[in-house]
């Protein structure tokens, strides 16, 4: 067993962190995002051979620094592409619409909420139901019949819009049967990187706070000498550890039953404790629009809201550690 | 990165399985068994016997040369099988490899063997009624005399003293030495003249506990380990040698307590209450995630030879989701009327030490804020 970074990995994380932290320093969140893709796609970011630790070390980072570009997004659809062998067309996006999207005569007719980055994506992978079975169609946002409408959300780093498709012609990137289980390849990704994300949000909002409590002088002291200060800090320290060892093991041990719904779960966790912790902390500074921290708790959020809008992870636990619920008073 | 063992880690972990499964008596009743005295002795013996003493100590004193890894194999494994405590861990643990790194070859010799077979049991003899957290404050002294010292003071807290024969002892031999200075580290006999051990009963009513009075003991100048004066700095590699594997061993404690917490909740049917599944499932979360950092930490410990600055949180989670955890199964077995609502009430009432022992949590947060996250001192 070791559960500690080979030197590849390790050079992999300092690499990305270097570059975050020269492209996407907190005071200017935004200001290269136009550049960042081609950088993203030349130094291996999109990568399709990219192992889980890596992908997770590399999600880690992008949170820490809020990477204002849409990887995560387009990361997870990455099988999609490798599966129907066809190249990437550049960052997209993907949405689960089993359920609400079906395909007709050919066409493609549905709604599906809260798509991420579909305005700035150059295609939205679309699971569709068929009637033998769900396919992966690839969708150009500017196609005719297509519908982006705006959803407001916590993250202004990170925008969705609903969309509706009304008879779109879409490219076939994966029919029945090969798509479902690159769909589900697909969740999974989307899952373990959200999480990871989290832990580097977690880890950001808490070197802020840190960093604050350090210089920030009361009462003839800087205030992280103070135990009341220093202790919730601690706390936040053990939220954000517990929920990178989860993040590691379930990039290391996929297959088992709980490793994801665990990761997802302490990481959104994490994430909002260590935002909330870090803004009072912060004290009048945290709770300023200049003091980048909202940012990061902004973040926290949306990652919040992702696992409260899916399948309950901590319920996915109990049903795989005690059988599945019953009705109270039924044997 | 990988979460399996490597072929000679495997192969050692089955073997010390297959041996445990013969080794520890199965209890009838599905509840952990109690030992006596006698046993927990004879078990320091068969883990001797079987090669299972001194792992990580080097072959030249008498050990397997085995890397932490291993170690921590063993602490797991043995804490899964809920195999009896071992009586001589401060000895094996702590005490033998500070003599392998700061003894003269005289107690080398002497105590190495003898820890290692069973026949030397040692406790440990740190805090006193005035020294808890604040260890430095100690006021057990040891005065010069001709041949060596005479030591008068008091110790609390020792764990199995009373089936011990030694006592890593410090106490202070230059009273006029700043606090942390005047310190000497002893290998003091318990069966030398003046020594009183006298048990000290818990709230959970165990009596595991010592506290040792000494009045006017002599102890051999020969018996002070390192150099006199230098007791602080041996007391803290003491504590040293044990991070990063002890935390395994923790964990893996916790987990059989969430199994055995599973049956009880499945027994009677709670396992239907939302409730009762929704904290189960939060705990097996808390589980995982201080036992795959206690992993971590082992895994710096075996690349850098320190324990990385993560393992500070296993200890505090851990005490942390014990004292939930048996609060959580008390409730289910009251409710239910289980036969399991003695056993845990007691694990209950025990878990009220985990937050003390070993650094307290307030102790360990401090810890945390000061050398991981860089806050100034609180004091």
């Amino acid at each position: 067993m070791d559960l500690s970074l080979t030197p590849t990995q390790a050079d992999i994380r300092a690499a990305a962190r270097r570059y975050l932290d020269d492209r996407c320093p907190p005071s200017r969140p935004a200001e290269h995002a136009a550049e960042l893709w081609p950088e993203l796609v030349r130094t291996g970011w999109l990568d399709p051979d990219l192992g889980a630790v890596e992908l997770v070390l590399l999600a880690e980072e992008s949170g820490r620094a809020l990477l204002p570009a849409p990887w995560w997004a387009t990361t997870r659809a990455v099988p999609v592409y490798r599966a129907a062998g066809a190249e990437l067309p550049g960052p997209v996006t993907s949405v689960d619409g089993t359920g609400s999207c079906v395909v007709r005569d050919g066409r493609l007719h549905g709604r599906c909420n809260a798509v991420v980055d579909a305005r700035t994506c150059a295609e939205i992978v679309v699971a569709a139901d068929t009637g033998d079975g769900v396919a992966l169609f690839g969708v150009r946002p500017d196609a005719p019949g297509v519908t982006l409408t705006d959803r407001p959300g916590p993250d202004l780093l990170r925008t969705a819009a609903d969309l509706v498709l009304t008879d779109v012609v879409g490219r076939l990137l994966l029919g029945p049967p090969a798509a479902a289980p690159v769909l589900a390849e697909v969740t999974r990704r989307s899952a373990l990187l959200a999480a990871a994300e989290g832990v580097g949000v977690a880890t950001r909002a808490l070197e802020f706070a840190a960093e604050h409590a350090r210089t920030r002088v009361q009462f003839g002291r800087p205030i992280g000498a103070f135990q009341a200060v220093g202790h919730a800090l601690a706390e936040c320290y053990a939220d954000v550890e517990a929920a990178r060892s989860l993040v590691y093991r379930a990039a290391c041990a996929p297959d088992l039953p709980d490793a994801a719904h665990c990761a997802t779960w302490s990481a959104a966790r994490a994430a909002a404790r260590c935002g909330e912790t870090a803004i009072q902390v912060c004290g009048g500074m945290g709770v300023t629009w200049e003091f980048p921290l909202h940012r990061w708790y902004r973040r926290a959020l949306w990652l919040e809201a992702r696992v409260a809008a899916g399948p309950d992870p901590v319920d996915a636990i109990a049903a795989a550690l005690l059988g599945p619920e019953t009705v109270e008073g039924t044997p | 990165m990988r979460l399996d063992d490597s072929d000679e880690e495997r192969a050692f972990r089955s073997e010390l399985r297959a041996w445990l499964r013969t080794a520890v008596p199965a209890a009838p009743d599905g509840l952990p068994p109690q030992w006596t005295d006698g046993e927990l002795r004879a078990w320091s013996a068969a883990l001797h016997e079987a090669g299972y003493a001194g792992l990580t100590w080097p072959v030249e004193h008498g050990g397997r040369g085995l890397s932490p890894a291993y170690q921590a194999v063993f602490a797991e494994e043995s804490a899964l099988a809920e195999a009896p405590d071992q009586a001589n861990v401060i000895g094996l643990n702590m005490v033998g490899p500070s003599i392998i790194a700061h003894g003269s070859e005289a107690q080398r010799a002497h105590h190495l063997p003898r820890i290692l077979s069973g026949e030397t049991t040692f406790c440990q003899g740190f805090s006193e009624p005035e020294a808890g957290s604040d260890l430095a404050a100690l006021r057990t002294r040891a005065t010069p005399v001709p041949g060596g010292y005479l030591l008068n003071g008091h110790k609390l807290w020792s764990s199995y003293a009373h089936l011990a024969d030694h006592c890593l002892l410090l106490a202070r031999t230059d009273p006029d030495a700043p606090r942390h200075r005047g310190l000497s580290c002893f290998l003091l006999d318990l069966r030398a003249p003046g020594v009183e051990v006298r048990p000290l009963r818990k709230l959970s009513g165990d009596d595991s506990f010592s506290e040792i009075v000494l009045r006017d003991v002599f102890t051999p100048a020969d018996s002070v380990l390192g150099a006199p004066g230098d007791g602080w700095r041996v007391a803290m590699t003491t504590l040293a040698h044990e991070r990063g594997t002890f935390g395994i061993a923790l964990t893996a404690r916790l987990a059989v307590q969430h199994a055995r917490l599973r049956r009880t909740i499945t027994a009677f049917g709670a396992d239907r209450d939302p409730v009762v599944r929704r904290e189960f499932a939060e705990l097996h979360v808390e589980l995982e995630g201080l036992r795959h950092t206690g992993y971590r930490a082992l895994a710096t410990l075996l690349r850098t030879g320190e324990p990385g600055p993560e393992s500070t949180v296993v200890k505090l989670g851990w005490s942390r989701a014990n004292q939930r955890l048996t609060a959580l199964a008390c409730r289910v077995a009251a409710r239910a009327d289980h036969p399991w609502y003695a056993h845990w009430t007691r694990e209950r009432l025990r878990a009220r030490t985990n937050t003390i022992e070993g650094g307290t949590s307030e102790v360990l947060l401090g810890v945390i804020a000061e050398r991981v996250l860089g806050l100034p001192r609180s004091r």
